[in-house]
């Protein structure tokens, strides 16, 4: 048995002990303890396969009706296992000071630990496994513990609701990939990955149904516009660590799952690459312009996600339209600039998950129109949240950049093979450039909103720094995001295996595609070297500079309360849009030149596609009891009912004994 | 190279502030004033760096940074752009989405300075040039990706110079498109008024309120970069004796570059500020004639033998 899945059972022993022990603290210890061996374990026998070595392959016989198991670590199974075990490890290591409050007042977490155990053990069977019940397994226990960790606060009605509007959603996904997994079944008679791949790469009806049932599924895991609904309620709820793990590593699964059954699935047609395009795109649009409004921060957080997959989506429809064109350059820039902004998801999504889990410990809010001037109670995390927020807007001298850069070579290359085409293309391009506008816009709001200017409520209180286990993890992703934007063969060489497995890859064509890189880098690096000169040199000068009151502009009984919220800040830009963005509006507005009563206004955005969803589904309902109502009352609909309930039984025995 | 070099780093150094003061110039004759001298801003600026700065004791290290970053940002971009027609001091394939990217680092470094203050003006200011920055940005992308498949090229410089091929109808659309995209940027009307006295109708300039000393002077010394890279970049797609380079394609690029700055002046005296809400479909404009010059430059890479 290869070492990395000796992890499975020591990941199991793990979480066993983790419930079983009764002090939190030793809980935590087993808890890291094991995931920091099985981290270790998989990292040793990832190597091989991530550097550009062979695939580990291994078969494992079972009892029926599975009979074998194939276990397939390749390049892309390793570079996604490369990092989302550290990942677990460190977000673990965060919940142990996030949660160290309510260990304190008695909840035991020692389920908590085991359950973070059991999603690093389902990234091992997720991304190794070759065979779709254990996949469907391993897809259940991710979706399940993420669940039971988002309800950590569980006697907040409010909290359970969002962990059961997840769980409805994760599973209406997981029914839509068992009928692609059955339709797929019933065509090859097989489990094994390997022959839906023999079946899928020949032509037929039935292929193009299954690609779009694959995609819905794996779109509804990471939460892809319009299937993104359960998400904001998500990630709001759940603790930070388990919101960051969750939209930085585990809905990455989504996009695993995409790419492995695109391998299997060899080269598209052209409508799949402009499907994922353009959905890519819309995801990116829709999730961008959701950020501006919000005013929870965690909220803000989840809809970037939305958006982030999206720009990934859009490299991997790239990467689809180079493939069915056989345009090899097309093919690469795509695939790698979506992969590689994966990963670089994950770094600054994390960072800003937990930056926003520190804000929450000191000041038990994270509601933007009530933050402010946190930057000097808390310096640190000021420090670390601005480093996510410049990377999260893809901002130079930090990773994101280069990922984006290489989507954006793809799409502004003129390559495709029409005129027409090349013109979406750059149309997309430019979609793209808009989302990094607004999302720069939402990223100066969230952070200036909330840790920039005086604090806007007395009534906040503002505790003190995050313990180190809180810091180490912050300090890791930061270090990553600036590291991986200077430094791009970091990243380039976890990517460079993956885009092998693509029969159109040879290594010089990408040395090629990629040169114009080099630039860029060359300018990031200039550009970071000066900012940090300047920026020690002014932050020494400024210390003994004179301070006195902010201008007034003349108005002498300026209060904290008058600065600029976060929803002023966004009205100008949401009235732009706001066919996409409903604004709910509160007001009443003081009537006479000596008013008697105050003015209120209250604004709120809701998320569109929701309240749409929530309109039918309460619609749909009706329409049923008013239906059911009158079975028992008529007898012609009773007969009616019956009828049918007699053709359909009669249909499944026909065809079961057929 | 080296005498490229030499004279980029040299019009670099003279003409941004040379071009602030022109314009100021030109506004003053409109009104029938003398006004001040040329070099009247350089002057400004060089007054300013010896002053010492005051700052509000609301704001953190960052406030006193962001000045520095956007003055880099704004050096930054005018590297890749030809300032004098020709050559740019750096270029790479794809430069113009560094350049995009890092007027938007320096937009964001202003914007969090202004947010940083706690002066709801300069929040509000702050909001205006978000919200414009997210439709401008488009049509950057759109402009250089038209010019880019009309050259064939992927890098600015060679996207922006001037070809006697015909395609006038694409240059004139990239060049509005651009002119609106300056007036934005560096502030102009009738998107921004520069010399307003009332905060509340200011974008740019209510920002930088609580700057002062060298800061300010780091500030207004970027903002005057920006314009001079914006009006090298329409001077670059006008100037028909640029590929020949020397003195004269040198000359004529600079003259170019002062026109536009006269042109700029003159708009702003002629015409007033559009009220706020419908700055955004001003920017559409610029969209709408970005996405033209794109089909344009299509249509134009299959006509083209």
């Amino acid at each position: 048995m290869p070492s990395f899945l000796l992890s499975v059972p020591l990941l199991v022993v793990g979480a066993l002990l983790a419930v079983g022990l009764r002090s939190n603290r030793a809980s935590a210890v087993v808890a890291l303890a094991t995931q920091a061996g099985a981290c270790l374990l998989v990292l040793l026998s990832v190597g091989p396969p991530l550097f550009g070595g062979g695939a580990i392959e291994l078969l494992w016989p079972w009892p029926p009706p599975i009979t074998t198991i194939p276990f397939r670590v390749d390049a892309l199974g390793a570079f996604f296992l490369s990092w989302s075990l550290p990942m677990t490890l460190l977000g673990t290591l965060y919940a142990v000071g996030y949660l160290r409050p309510s260990f304190a007042s008695g909840r035991q977490g020692g389920t908590h630990f085991a359950l973070l155990n059991l999603v690093a053990l389902s990234f091992v069977l997720i991304y190794s496994v070759q065979n779709a019940l254990v996949f469907l397994l391993g897809w259940e226990v991710a979706a399940v513990a993420a669940w039971l960790l988002v309800i950590w606060e569980y006697r907040s009605q409010k909290i359970r609701f969002a962990g059961f509007n997840y769980l409805v959603s994760t599973h209406v996904g997981l029914f839509v990939l068992v009928a692609a997994f059955m339709l797929l079944h019933s065509k090859t008679a097989s489990m094994d990955f390997a022959s839906f791949g023999s079946f899928l790469q020949r032509p037929s009806p039935a292929r193009g149904t299954i690609f779009l049932l694959l995609g819905v599924a794996f779109a509804l895991k990471s939460a892809f516009f319009p299937f993104h609904t359960w998400l904001p309620r998500a990630h709001a709820a759940a603790p930070a660590h388990v919101s960051a793990l969750m939209s930085g590593v585990i809905h990455k699964a989504g996009l695993f799952g995409f790419l492995r059954f695109t391998l299997l699935m060899g080269r598209p047609e052209e409508w799949m690459g402009w499907t994922v395009l353009i959905f890519g795109l819309l995801s990116a649009f829709f999730g961008v312009l959701y950020t501006s409004t919000q005013r929870d921060l965690k909220r803000l957080l989840g809809y970037s996600s939305t958006e982030n997959v999206g720009i990934a989506a859009l490299g991997f429809g790239l990467g689809y339209l180079g493939w069915s064109w056989g345009v090899p350059a097309l093919g690469l820039l795509g695939f790698a600039g979506g992969l590689w902004h994966v990963l670089n998801h994950a770094i600054f999504k994390c960072l800003l998950f937990y930056a926003a889990g520190a804000v929450y410990r000191a000041a038990h809010s994270v509601d933007l129109e009530r933050l402010g001037g946190l930057a000097k109670r808390l310096p640190r995390t000021a420090a670390l949240f601005l480093i996510g927020t410049l990377a999260g807007s893809a901002l130079p001298p930090f990773n994101t950049l280069l990922s984006e850069f290489i989507i954006y070579m793809g799409l502004l290359s003129g390559q495709g093979p029409s005129p027409e085409a090349n013109v979406v293309l750059v149309v997309a391009a430019a979609g793209l450039a808009f989302v990094g506008a607004v999302s720069a816009l939402s990223g100066a709001r969230a952070f200036g909103i909330s840790f920039l200017g005086q604090p806007r409520d007395d009534r906040v209180p503002v505790g003190a720094e995050p313990p180190g286990s809180m810091l180490v993890p912050m300090l890791c992703h930061a270090g990553l995001a600036l590291a991986c934007g200077l430094a791009p063969q970091l990243g380039l060489n976890m990517v460079r295996s993956s885009l092998g497995l693509f029969p159109f890859f040879t290594p010089l064509e990408l040395e090629r595609v990629l040169a114009p890189l080099a630039g860029l880098v060359y300018a990031s690096r200039l550009l970071a070297l000066f900012l940090l000169v300047a920026g020690l040199v002014r932050w020494r000068q400024g210390l003994a500079a004179r301070r006195g009151p902010t201008w007034g502009c003349g108005y002498q009984a300026g209060s904290p309360r008058m600065q600029y919220t976060g929803s002023s800040f966004s009205e100008h830009f949401s009235r732009i849009f706001d066919s996409c963005m409903p604004a709910l509006r509160r007001e009443r507005i003081a009537s006479e030149i000596f008013p008697q009563q105050p003015g209120q206004l209250a604004t709120h955005h809701a998320d569109a596609v929701e309240q749409r969803i929530f309109e039918v589904l309460a619609r749909g309902e009706d329409a049923v009891t008013e239906v059911s109502e009158r079975i028992p009352g008529q007898p012609r609909f009773a007969f009616a009912a019956g009828l049918c309930a007699l053709l359909i039984i009669g249909a499944i025995a026909w065809e079961s004994f057929r | 190279m080296t005498v490229s070099w030499f004279e980029n780093w040299l019009s670099l150094l003279f003409m941004p502030l040379l071009l602030t003061g022109l314009v100021n110039r030109v506004k003053s004759l409109w009104s029938g004033r003398r006004g001040p001298p040329l070099l009247q801003p350089a002057y400004d600026v060089l007054k300013l760096l010896r002053k010492s700065p005051v700052y509000s004791a609301t704001t953190t290290p960052l406030f006193r940074i962001a000045p520095w970053v956007f003055l880099a940002t704004a050096c930054a971009s005018a590297l890749v752009v030809p300032l004098c027609g020709l050559r740019p001091i750096a270029s790479f394939p794809f430069d113009f989405v560094w350049f995009a990217y890092v007027w938007a680092l320096g937009r964001v470094a202003i914007v969090l300075a202004a947010l940083d203050t706690g002066s709801a003006f300069e929040g509000m200011g702050a909001a205006r040039e978000s919200t414009f920055s997210t439709v401008l940005e488009p049509v950057l992308f759109l402009v250089a990706a038209a010019l880019c498949s009309r050259a064939g090229t992927h890098t600015l410089h060679v996207a922006l110079r001037f070809e006697a091929d015909g395609a006038v109808l694409l240059r004139v659309c990239a060049v509005l498109a651009l002119l609106i995209v300056l007036q934005v940027e560096a502030s102009r009307m009738p998107v921004d008024d520069p010399s307003t006295h009332l905060e509340l109708t200011m974008v740019h300039e209510v920002m930088v309120l609580d700057h002062s000393g060298a800061d300010l002077a780091a500030i207004q010394l970027g903002a005057a970069i920006k314009l001079f890279v914006g009006t090298s970049m329409i001077a670059a797609l006008l100037n028909p004796w640029a590929a020949a380079g020397g003195a004269l394609g040198l000359a004529a690029n600079l003259a170019l570059s002062a026109l536009v700055a006269v042109l700029l002046g003159t708009i702003e005296s002629l015409v007033a500020r559009l009220k706020l809400r419908s700055v955004p479909n001003y920017i559409g404009i610029a969209l709408g004639l970005g996405a033209m010059a794109l089909l344009l430059g299509a249509w134009g890479a299959v006509s083209a033998p």
